[in-house]
């Protein structure tokens, strides 16, 4: 006789943190229904939540330890690659720990990454620890903190149905964030007025009241400008600016030079269209801004960060219901992955890694007779400073949790060269992507519904998950194999060993207090609890900067930005600008190329580009145009559409046979973020001569046949110089 | 004594602990018991409470103990087990089940029976009856901000005499369903639309609609619909697991008062839903364009309906390039597509606007065109009555010798 059972989840795509049930068969996932007791999502989901899943039963899950050996891997167990691991890493760390880097997984439950960073602190004794928040949202972790005191989203999400006024800005929900993109549905039949800002007509755009279309990159000078007419207008709340800000006058004298003609010049908006935006966003009672990584993903991500914090700021729309600054972060998880300190700079809780007592507290709190931790006040290095210290020889091992830097992070002939220059690089996975396939050991690791723990989503809200069905073969949850290598290290177990994920939780909560609260009896219930959750009786709302703001003075802090715009600036070689998106059907792409339903409605990259440019070089919709900067070159299917600015192009990031990532440029750093430039970069697109075939990646079903067609690499071409 | 089709009865378990647990005398989980623990059946499809009475959850049980489990209402579980059964049961093919089955339940089982999608003999339909149910959260939301209730302090609701009351275990409140319902709370938008709330297309039908006197709260007013419910009933009284008595005459007219009060209401609904538009498809279609226009292309709507069951979607795979992959808002042809395959047997369940992240009137859409097809062709979606399903079956005309 069968049995079924629904299990509750997350859905581990994008950071809304829905519901969903799993639906186990005879201790099999075989699919999900609708969770409608969840009170984010009430049941609804995207594409990537109904049909997310066929990726979890499928044949080409690593199910056992992989060492390469003259360039081939071979099967090993997991004595032998846990050894091999302990023994690189703890002969690297005693000579020199800043040798050593890791990479958490923003996929991943809470406890994952907070033994990853834990691994790297105590283990290993090095503050390289970090994530792919870095190319997200690290600019709003950044730039909120510097506005506010805290980098996190300042409402809830179902506070965005009060508003009167969305000004959605670098947000593609509908796409992105789905089932937030539903709320703004929502507020919109409440009467708001939703107006979406951004260089493509997106499916986000489709729904609003109103469209503006503008100059990737150029945020802060229509900001500026917005600021300076709610100035000149007198429009601003000055009570609030005086109880609750300081630094007004210093930001009032910058934005004083960005009128409406200059603003237009460079943003490409008409200055009545900026007039009108920044009247109706000051005159609404309650104006809430929404953004994403069209903020975020510059060389100067933070500084848009900040411009948002100070129009929200400017008016008073910050600490109440229906308004606020809410950025959509990005993956499942990468809040959680901030919140557990897998960052350079911050211990678990956005304690200090520069704060010498800070410091002091960790070093004691993690050292025992047998085992002394000398983590030093310092931070350590960024995600894209450790993959450029890989690539100056400067790192010799890397450990990856779950990213897959060669296809996400900017320039992969960069990435690849640098993976190729460790001494040893240790990947954990449940598949052998792009990434893997560099390593030199892969450690195979449980995945999404064969795990307890938590998620923490955009909200902060902390939610728990529960096991639905066993890891394929012989593949470990990743605390397990983490705790195994720093045991094999020689960390006493009285310090790394742990019964269940509910007691790594017991620590973090311990260590954080932004979560001491958390009891297990209010956490594991649909509602679950939002931090700052600062005590068991604390009612852990969503909302946030209330009455004051996060900074030991309460008080938000100003920020005086001028607009920089981007790095690379196009000129008559690389006319066109890049930006680099996601489609709704994918997230990267491990897990959604391999399910079959996502895979059938986008099958490979495509490059959007405006028809007007299309046919200035004779190009026709679908043809395999070719794409060049001054990194590298791919051949790519043509989306010829109005929906995008003329002399903007689009390239979604999830294929690889296609990476918009051999374009993207890993030098443009965001000083105060170490942010690269992804949402912007010069290039040319042509016509190819001779016929061109793409050969799109196999992912039928996951047989043997099908990996072995997806060792393709990336299609790129050599430039004819 | 003999059961017969269109008895009734008012009965209540004799077994202490079921009589306990259960509604009404717990009757429900007494027939269902005794079915699986006689191997007349091979499991029970029901409903299980979740985290708590707002999270409901479909189940198969197969031990006769685990019965009791289901035993009371989930209130506020918007369910239909149609799907359950034929999605990972396999249509009851190689096993046999009882359903306790609300009367969406019931016509979307009837209508997949008619389909080949379950298989007919080997399933018991004991129906339940219902006023209407109410999405979780956004009845959380409605104890909380018109109730002025924790909503983990609620114990039951009811809709009595045009109230909605819900009761904690020391205080009960009540408000005008039509004026809840007005203000945009109250029952989900299709049960407001529903025109079947006794499920006489089951075998049996339970419900304390109509008990009076002094088994009042404490018995089910059972009715018998075919010969299965009928030795099923039977069978359980011989067995001395239920007490019954026949119903009051008053009661049966209460019954029947309550009953056509709820349609009157359904009724009102639907003249408001289905006006503006001329019920045919291409007028509709007009009429939602601008609903139509947000779809995500999440196909959340044919994964919950329990009529949508192709193994292989014309809408996906190498498929149709009127709709293309990747595309969002989806073509127009995505629900056009979908609604031709579907929408004469559709039952109003309601589950595809339940689900849809884009807040489109899917349910209602499809109601608009279903009546239609109700008006053109006389055909009734969710009952067993042997004529044609108008756009799956041709009626041949010719005259058989």
């Amino acid at each position: 006789m069968v049995e079924i059972e629904y299990v509750p989840t997350i859905c581990p795509y994008c950071g809304t943190g829905c519901g969903l049930n799993f639906v186990v068969k005879d201790g099999k996932i075989i699919g999900v229904e609708p969770y409608k007791r969840h009170p984010v999502n009430e049941g609804k989901v995207c594409p990537k939540g109904n049909f997310g899943y066929e990726f979890i039963n499928r044949n080409d899950r690593l199910t056992t330890p992989l060492i390469k050996e003259n360039g081939e891997f071979r099967q090993a167990s997991w004595d032998e690659a846990l050894d091999m691991v302990a023994l690189k890493l703890k002969e690297v760390s005693k000579r020199d720990p800043n040798k050593i880097g890791f990479y958490a997984c923003a996929r991943s439950p809470n406890e994952n990454i907070y033994i990853t960073q834990k691994l790297a602190r105590v283990a290993c004794g090095t503050q390289n620890v970090d994530h792919c928040a870095r190319i997200c949202h690290g600019p709003t972790v950044a730039g909120l903190a510097t506005a506010f005191g805290s980098g996190a989203m300042t409402n809830g999400f179902d506070s965005i149905k009060e508003a009167d006024y969305i000004f959605c800005i670098g947000s593609n929900n509908m796409e992105a964030h789905p089932l937030f993109g539903r709320k703004l549905i929502q507020a919109k039949k409440n009467g708001a007025k939703l107006v979406v800002v951004d260089p493509r007509f997106t499916p986000t755009a489709k729904i609003a009241d109103e469209y503006v279309e503008f100059e990737t990159g150029t945020d802060v000078a229509l900001i500026n400008a917005m600021i300076k007419v709610i100035i000149d207008n007198d429009l601003q709340d000055d009570e609030f600016i005086a109880n609750r800000t300081k630094g007004f006058e210093e930001m009032k004298k910058v934005v004083e030079k960005y009128d409406l003609e200059m603003a237009s010049e460079i943003t490409g908006i008409k200055g009545e269209v900026i007039e009108h935006l920044a009247l109706e966003y000051a005159n609404a009672d309650k104006a809430a801004i929404v953004y994403s990584l069209g903020i975020t993903e510059h060389s100067h991500g933070a500084d848009n960060v900040m411009s948002t914090a100070n129009l929200a700021m400017l008016t008073g729309n910050i600490g109440r219901e229906g308004t606020g600054v809410n950025p959509l972060r990005g993956q499942n998880n990468v809040q959680g992955a901030c919140d557990m300190g897998a960052l350079p700079t911050d211990y678990v809780g956005y304690r200090k890694v520069a704060d010498e007592k800070t410091t002091e507290w960790f070093n004691d709190y993690y050292s025992c007779d047998d085992w002394k931790v000398n983590l030093p006040a310092k931070p350590g290095l960024t995600l894209v400073e450790m993959m450029n210290a890989a690539h100056a020889g400067d790192l010799e091992v890397l450990y990856i949790h779950g990213e897959d830097p060669v296809l996400s992070d900017a320039d992969v002939t960069h990435t690849r060269e640098a993976l190729n220059n460790l001494d040893m690089l240790i990947v954990q996975e449940c598949f052998l992507t792009d990434t893997a396939q560099c390593a030199d050991v892969v450690l195979p690791a449980a995945g999404w519904g064969e795990q307890e723990g938590t998620f923490t989503n955009g909200e902060r809200r902390v939610q728990c998950l529960h096991k639905a069905q066993e890891p394929p073969g012989d593949a470990w949850l990743d605390w397990k194999i983490m705790e195994e290598i720093a045991i094999r290290m020689g960390v006493p177990k009285s310090l790394f060993h742990y019964e269940s994920a509910e007691e790594i939780f017991d620590e973090i909560r311990y260590c954080a207090p932004i979560m001491a609260g958390m009891n297990r009896e209010r956490l594991d219930t649909p509602e679950a609890l939002h931090w700052p959750c600062l005590s068991e009786d604390d009612p852990c709302q969503p909302l946030m900067h209330k009455d004051k703001f996060a900074h030991p003075d309460g008080l938000g802090v100003f920020q005086a930005i001028e607009h920089i715009g981007p790095v690379e600036k196009v000129d008559d070689v690389y006319p066109l600008l890049l930006t680099t998106t996601r489609v709704l059907f994918h997230y990267h792409a491990a897990m959604t190329r391999r399910c079959e339903t996502l895979d059938n409605e986008v099958k490979t990259g495509f490059i959007e580009i405006n028809t007007k440019d299309a046919e200035d070089r004779g190009i026709i919709d679908g043809e395999i145009v070719k794409a060049f900067s001054r990194r590298g070159e791919i051949a790519i299917p043509a989306r010829i559409t109005d929906d995008i600015r003329q002399g903007i192009v689009n390239i979604p990031m999830h294929f690889v046979e296609c990476a918009a990532n051999v374009l993207t440029n890993s030098d443009s750093f965001d000083p105060k973020s170490k942010m690269v430039e992804l949402k912007a970069c010069a290039i040319q697109v042509e016509k190819f001569e001779n016929k061109v075939e793409i050969k799109s990646r196999v992912y039928k079903d996951g047989t043997d046949r099908d990996i072995k067609a997806e060792n393709i690499s990336t299609t790129t071409l050599k430039r004819e110089d | 004594m003999a059961v017969k089709v269109n008895d009734m009865f008012y009965a209540y378990s004799k077994q202490e602990d079921i009589n306990q647990k259960g509604e009404y005398g717990g009757v429900v989980t007494t027939i269902m018991k005794y079915l699986l623990e006689n191997n007349i059946v091979d499991g029970i499809v029901g409903v299980n409470q979740g985290c708590d009475i707002y999270d409901a959850r479909p189940v198969l049980i197969t031990k006769p103990e685990d019965v009791i489990k289901t035993a009371g209402s989930i209130h506020f579980g918007t369910l239909n087990l149609a799907k359950f059964i034929y999605k990972y049961l396999d249509g009851a093919r190689d096993m046999k089940i009882a359903v306790s089955c609300k009367p969406c339940d019931a016509m979307t089982i009837r209508e997949l029976m008619k389909k080949g999608k379950i298989i007919k003999d080997n399933v018991i339909m004991i129906g339940v009856n219902c006023g209407g149910t109410f999405s979780p959260v956004a009845a959380i939301n409605m104890i909380k901000e018109v109730y002025n209730f924790n909503p983990s302090d609620v114990i039951s609701e009811e809709i009595d005499k045009g109230q909605l009351i819900i009761k904690t275990s020391d205080e009960e409140k009540s408000f005008k369903i039509d004026e809840l319902e007005e203000n945009g709370w109250g029952r989900r938008e299709n049960c407001q639309r529903c025109s079947l709330k006794i499920p006489l297309n089951s075998d049996l039908a339970l419900g304390n609609w109509g008990v009076i006197g002094d088994l009042k709260g404490d018995a089910t007013f059972v009715e018998v619909f075919s010969d299965k419910g009928a030795s099923v009933l039977n069978d359980v009284i011989e067995n001395d697991l239920i007490a019954f008595e026949q119903p009051d005459e008053k009661g049966i007219e209460l019954r029947e008062k309550i009953n056509n009060s709820m349609l009157m209401q359904s009724f009102k609904k639907k003249e408001i839903d289905y006006a503006g538009t001329t019920g045919d498809i291409i007028d509709v279609f007009h009429k939602y364009e601008d609903e139509f226009s947000r779809c995500m292309k999440c196909y959340g709507c044919r994964e919950a309906c329990p009529l949508c069951f192709c193994e292989d979607c014309c809408l996906e795979a190498d498929g149709p390039e009127w709709v293309p992959g990747g595309f969002t808002p989806a073509a127009p042809f995505f629900h056009l597509t979908r609604m031709v395959h579907m929408v004469d047997s559709c039952t109003n369940c309601g589950q595809c606007s339940e689900v849809c992240p884009c807040e489109i009137p899917v349910a209602k859409v499809w109601s608009t065109v279903n009546n239609k097809i109700k008006e053109t062709y006389g055909y009734m979606a969710g009952f067993d009555t042997g004529s044609p399903i108008p756009f799956t079956d041709h009626v041949s005309k010719v005259k058989k010798l």
